[in-house]
């Protein structure tokens, strides 16, 4: 098994799509923070109470930006199983491995260990982004150090089980523009339509489930319950944190298994 | 000693019965051709055989096992198969590399295989930027890299030249020489009837002749072709009848054709001259494989499986309606 994990790294490190997103994990949360940051009434949450510049709330709501891991860890996973059929590598996977249920759990814990340098990624460029305030005059170093130790853990976690899910999504659906579509369109439009109109289930949607994951960390924000600043603007009660953590890892192992058990049976003609 | 084994296989998609109860045995040390007209279900067994594809019955075992219960099976089977690919921004090196891993095979066999194919210069360029040619040496070159005991492709001179296939044709034979196996599908008749020993055809599905090819060719020579003007037919099939040729032999082709089968020139030269018969042209059954091929598969095309297709029923081009 330890080979077939080896040999997903090594399909993920040979491809530019890993590197480009790992680029994207850096090169977003840097400016996307300085926005949140600094310029709060052009992004459209000018109705949060607005934490004062250089407390830990105000870190917490700038370091949050780097949450686009999850995202990039979603579309990660996707494509480690549609570009298998893209580009129909299927096959010579699937010869040096007929078993195809072992390729799937090498994948899955591949996808892991890739929503980690990812989410690690975002947190490099959060951190450098923190120092940088810091150094700048915006703040001090312990209350940005106290932000980061409350997002990035929760971010860290929402990523890797994010990166599971993407997997599995791209097992069930093996075509890549539609697991693309489906699981960005699903994060993006029909979570928070559902999440605003049925609260009830949408908090249980994996956008929300991963907030409710991440607003451990986040807490200050909103004070009582909430998270991130997303999470101001649907004003969603979201689950517990270790609610939202199983429902993610409920979907990911669902969707693999699912795909497992179907799409990747089927015959590669 | 490797060997593969099929038995009972049989495969359908939806209403098309791809293979059809297919069994044959395949040994080693000799090259076995797999030919068959498009559509006869070559592809579809291969990738039965290497567990790509689901049999809805009967067993396809190698070495004794099922594919997928091969200890290794990169070191086991190498398979050089159509629709298989490359992800276009990776290298042939980094591909080779991620299944070599997955195997446990050295990385230094990697550039070994690399080189057999004549790869080395490219190796860490884009396998995008590949001609097809190249696509199909890294195929080959995938197929080779665990050293394996036996060998399937599916057309693989698809897209090589003429010194490629002449290659590939000197690669399986001192491949099969090894005492290892080779099953290799072919559309190349005039290729194949170089390379292989035995051959396997199949048509519609069903296998329709195995054997070595020379006894085959041997057997099917026995065939006289003789081109009459229309008015002498009647005679000419009178006349070889009466000189003995069983009637079941002596065919009318088309109107100016007979056929006798089980029959040399030599036999059939005197009849013709002790009648005063005139005769426009003689030729012998060719032993040719596709002389063999087309017996054997007569008839036996895609039109016979998929209604409303009927490729060649009219041979040559057909033009455009009339404006
Ligand atoms: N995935 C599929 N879905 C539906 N039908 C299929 C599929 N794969 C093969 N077939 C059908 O099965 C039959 C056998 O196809 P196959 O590809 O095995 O033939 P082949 O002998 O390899 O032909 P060729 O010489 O053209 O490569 C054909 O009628 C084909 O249309
Ligand atoms: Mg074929």
């Amino acid at each position: 098994m330890s080979r077939l994990v080896r040999a997903e790294l090594v399909k993920l490190r040979t491809v530019w799509s890993t590197w480009v997103i790992l680029i994207i994990a850096v090169a977003f949360t840097l400016p996307g923070g300085l926005l949140v940051g600094f310029a709060p009434h052009n992004n459209g949450i000018r109705h949060l109470i607005f934490p004062t510049e250089g407390t830990r709330a105000w870190f917490d709501l700038v370091l949050s930006t780097m949450d686009v891991v999850l995202d990039l860890a979603l579309i990660l996973g996707i494509l480690m199983v549609t570009g298998e059929y893209r580009h129909k590598t299927v096959t010579p996977t699937f010869l040096y491995e007929p078993r195809r249920g072992r390729v799937a759990a090498a994948k899955l814990f591949a996808a892991a260990g890739a929503a980690v340098a990812v989410a690690v990624a975002g947190g490099v460029a959060g951190l450098l982004l923190g120092f940088g305030l810091v150094a700048s005059g915006h703040g001090n170093i312990a209350e940005m150090l106290g932000a980061f130790g409350h997002v990035f853990p929760g971010v860290l976690f929402a990523t890797v089980l994010f990166g599971v899910y993407g997997l599995g999504l791209g097992a069930i659906m093996k075509n890549q523009v539609a697991a693309l579509v489906t699981g960005l369109g699903a994060s993006a439009v029909i979570e928070p339509l559902v999440a605003s109109t049925v609260p009830a289930v949408g908090r249980w949607l994996p956008g929300e489930a991963a907030q409710a994951l991440e607003s451990v960390t986040a807490h200050a924000i909103k004070g009582g319950h909430g998270g991130g600043f997303l999470t101001g603007i649907t004003g969603l009660k979201l689950v517990t944190w270790w609610e939202g953590a199983l429902a993610l890892l409920i979907y990911g192992l669902v969707f693999v298994i699912a795909g497992s058990l179907t799409t990747l049976r089927s015959d590669v003609t | 000693m490797p060997d593969l084994r099929l038995q009972g296989l049989t495969k359908r998609f939806g209403s098309v019965l791809a293979v059809s109860d297919l069994s044959f045995t395949v040994g080693p040390g000799v090259v076995t051709g797999f030919l068959g007209p498009n559509g006869a279900g070559k592809t579809t067994t291969l990738r039965m055989l290497l567990g790509l594809v689901s049999p809805d019955s009967g067993t396809a075992l190698l070495n004794g096992v099922p594919y997928r219960d091969l200890p290794n099976q990169t070191r086991a089977v190498g398979a050089v198969l159509e629709a298989s690919g490359f992800h276009p921004g990776r290298s042939a090196r980094k591909h080779l590399l991620a299944i070599a891993t997955a195997s446990g095979i050295d990385r230094t066999r990697v550039d070994e295989v690399l080189a057999m194919v004549g790869l080395s210069e490219v190796a860490n360029a884009r396998v995008g930027g590949y001609s097809m040619g190249m696509r199909q040496r890294l195929e080959l070159a995938r197929a080779v890299l665990g050293d394996p005991e036996i060998l399937i492709l599916d057309e693989p001179a698809n897209g090589l030249d003429p010194q490629g296939i002449a290659w590939i044709r000197q690669f399986l034979r001192s491949f099969a020489s090894l005492g290892r196996v080779v099953l290799v599908s072919s559309h190349l008749l005039a290729e194949a009837a170089q390379t292989v020993d035995e051959v396997v055809i199949l048509a519609r599905g069903h296998l329709v002749g195995k054997g070595r090819l020379s006894e085959m060719l041997d057997r099917q020579a026995a065939t006289v072709r003789i081109r009459t003007p229309e008015h002498e037919q009647a005679r000419l099939l009178a006349a070889l009848r009466d000189a003995g040729f069983a009637p079941g032999c002596v065919n009318m082709n088309d109107a100016t054709t007979v056929t006798v089968q089980g029959a040399s020139p030599e036999a059939v030269a005197p009849v013709i001259t002790a009648n005063g018969i005139l005769v426009y042209e003689m030729t012998s059954g060719g032993g040719s494989l596709e002389g063999l091929f087309f017996e054997m598969t007569e008839g036996a095309g895609l039109g016979d499986m998929v209604p409303g297709y009927s490729p060649g029923a009219v041979p040559g081009y057909v033009r455009g309606g009339e404006r």
